[in-house]
């Protein structure tokens, strides 16, 4: 079976991919193996549509109430389950995805290879971006078919979603590298994030001043309020919210940078 | 000869547990050597900290003239080593070209995919999602995405454990190709006669400290010690009946003898005169695995630490 003879030292110099060519490559065997996992594909897209058909079916007849903020259930509901997917893709997914590819030694193998670290998160990066978009556009037009009218302010959203998909893929490599056992990260995933969707608004509009003020310090609340705008009301980036995101997502990106491990704990 | 490999006064402890206390040993370029001792020994300690996974608490290791514990240097040291190691996965739904073709991008001058998929002999398995691979196979992946980079030194945690017969004679044949093609290998195992099949010297660790290095074939004075001879013992007779000194071992008499042939010559004589037989009769000279026990079983001190620190 071992018949194959080598070719001696090889004399093929040149074939690694540099800056945009290794980028390219290694997004396109995360999109591979992202793909390929019937799992993480159908619970990625599935659960945020099926959530907003629900909501849509729930509450899909109502006009703009003082409830919503004057706006429409499904105006309001379409931006902050956008958020949720945007959390989900991003957040989610890196902090379960990390911890469990660094305990079954996938991260160690990486680190073993020559690929330079930003090239490996840079390529987790875009995957997670694109599965963003992907959601958000399947949730948008959802919420059509309820008559939230499609967004017209292309650029705003973009820039919304590219800059808050960052912010927590930051987040998510923060908190994944201070969990150390992969079968507690979706337990503390989740922990962290639950709450924090409940007081942003998330489920259900929120009318205390002091929940509010302090949500809008935290990195949900203006999320679902950047994505409100350009979303639901046609209007251009929400930069005075975005910056709050965006200040948490250099916070994670931070620790990450410090504290994160590539090999599995040993003791 | 330039040294692919130097370590001296290495040390390293995980809490109060001194996993590696003085390890010091060579690696000339082009050579096999096999790192071998118990678990907890410290084996898997020294690798990877000579891999560049773990830093150092003190001592002098060069590896490829850089040093491992220095981060500046880590992308060339990786650019030129390859890792087999027990505990190295991969993304499961790739297939094995996909997941060799991904690897082969991070090189500078990686071999070509068809190339070591060939040599480690998964043809035909291409297409295969890793899932879907025997844990046999698996570990013929480990190797390749090990080779793919054309590294000048390869590291290999136990690289044929879990293999059958035929599989681990087909992983010797490939690493003794490499050594043709002047690849220096640091091996370990637990298997003593893969460590005398392949390698060209023997580093035996026990208790965090080399305790004896030399080739497969004079490790721990094999080479200058007693050869065994063993037989049943003759109805009738007694152990001081015999021509020459003999001592009882199980079920066997045991002539220990630095003169094999005039042992034999004595012993064989004495029996033909009798007319009788000496049922069961074998000449061992002790083997690289004797050798390794009583090494690493004398060399332990009490209270030596019974753990693996992997």
């Amino acid at each position: 079976m071992m018949t194959a003879t080598l070719t001696g030292p090889p004399a093929r110099p040149g074939r690694r991919h540099r800056g945009p060519g290794l980028l390219a490559h290694q997004i396109w065997y995360e999109q591979l193996s992202f793909w390929r996992n019937p799992q993480s594909a159908i619970f990625t897209f599935v659960f945020p549509v099926v959530f907003v058909t629900v909501i849509g079916a729930l509450l899909g007849g109502g006009g703009r109430s003082s409830y919503f903020g004057g706006l429409s259930a499904l105006q309001y509901y379409v931006p902050t389950i956008a958020a949720l997917s945007v959390l989900g893709s991003c957040y989610g997914q890196l902090t379960v995805a990390l911890a469990l590819r660094r305990q079954n030694g996938i991260l160690k193998r990486v680190r073993a290879t020559p690929l330079p670290a930003w090239a490996y998160f840079a390529g987790l990066l875009a995957h997670c971006v694109l599965v963003s978009f992907v959601d958000v556009a399947l949730i948008g037009a959802v919420g059509r078919l309820y008559g939230v009218p499609f967004p017209s302010n292309w650029f705003a959203i973009g820039v919304t979603l590219l800059l808050a998909a960052a912010c927590f893929c930051g987040l998510g490599v923060g908190v994944a590298s201070v969990i150390r056992n992969a079968d507690a990260a979706p337990a503390v995933a989740q922990l962290v994030l639950f709450p924090l969707l409940f007081i942003s608004g998330t489920y259900m509009p929120i009318h205390s001043q002091l929940l509010n003020r302090v949500a809008g310090w935290l990195p949900v609340r203006p999320f679902n309020e950047a994505l409100l705008g350009p979303l639901a009301l046609h209007e251009g980036p929400d930069w005075k919210h975005l910056a709050v995101v965006a200040a948490w997502g250099c916070a994670g990106t931070v620790v990450g940078v410090w504290r994160f491990r590539w090999t599995p704990r040993s003791e | 000869m330039a040294y692919a490999i130097e370590v001296t006064g290495l040390r390293k402890s995980y809490g109060s547990v001194r996993a590696v206390r003085d390890v010091g040993f060579t690696v000339r370029s082009g050579e096999i050597v096999a790192l071998l001792g118990p678990n907890g020994a410290g084996k898997t300690t020294t690798l990877e900290i000579l891999e560049g996974f773990r830093d150092r608490d003190g001592g002098f290791t060069e590896v490829l003239g850089l040093d491992p514990g220095d981060r500046s240097s880590g992308r060339e040291l990786r650019e030129r080593t390859g890792l087999v190691l027990q505990d190295l996965a991969v993304e499961p739904y790739l297939t094995v070209r996909e997941t060799i073709a991904r690897a082969a991008g991070y090189y500078f001058a990686p071999r070509t995919t068809g190339e070591v998929i060939g040599l480690v002999g998964l043809a035909g398995q291409e297409r295969r999602k890793v899932r879907a691979l025997s844990g046999g196979q698996k570990r013929r992946l480990d190797l390749a995405l090990g080779l793919i980079g054309a590294p000048e030194l390869l590291f290999l945690d136990e690289p044929t454990t879990g293999f059958d017969v035929a599989a681990r004679r087909d992983a010797w044949q490939v690493i003794r190709q490499l050594r043709s093609e002047g690849t220096t290998i640091l091996l370990t195992t637990h298997n003593l006669a893969e460590a005398q099949a392949l390698a060209d010297r023997v580093v035996v660790l026990s208790a965090g400290a080399v305790v004896a290095e030399g080739a497969p074939d004079a490790v721990g004075g094999r080479d200058t010690a007693q050869a065994r001879i063993s037989f049943a013992l003759p109805d009738g007779y007694g152990i001081d009946d015999l021509p020459v000194p003999a001592r009882a071992g199980t079920g066997a008499v045991i002539v220990e003898t630095s003169n094999t042939t005039r042992a034999l010559l004595e012993l064989t004589r004495w029996a033909d005169q009798r007319g009788i037989v000496l049922a069961g009769l074998t000449v061992d000279q002790p083997t690289l695995e004797d050798a390794y026990l009583h090494l690493t079983t004398q060399g332990a001190p009490a209270g030596a630490p019974e753990r693996t620190t992997r």
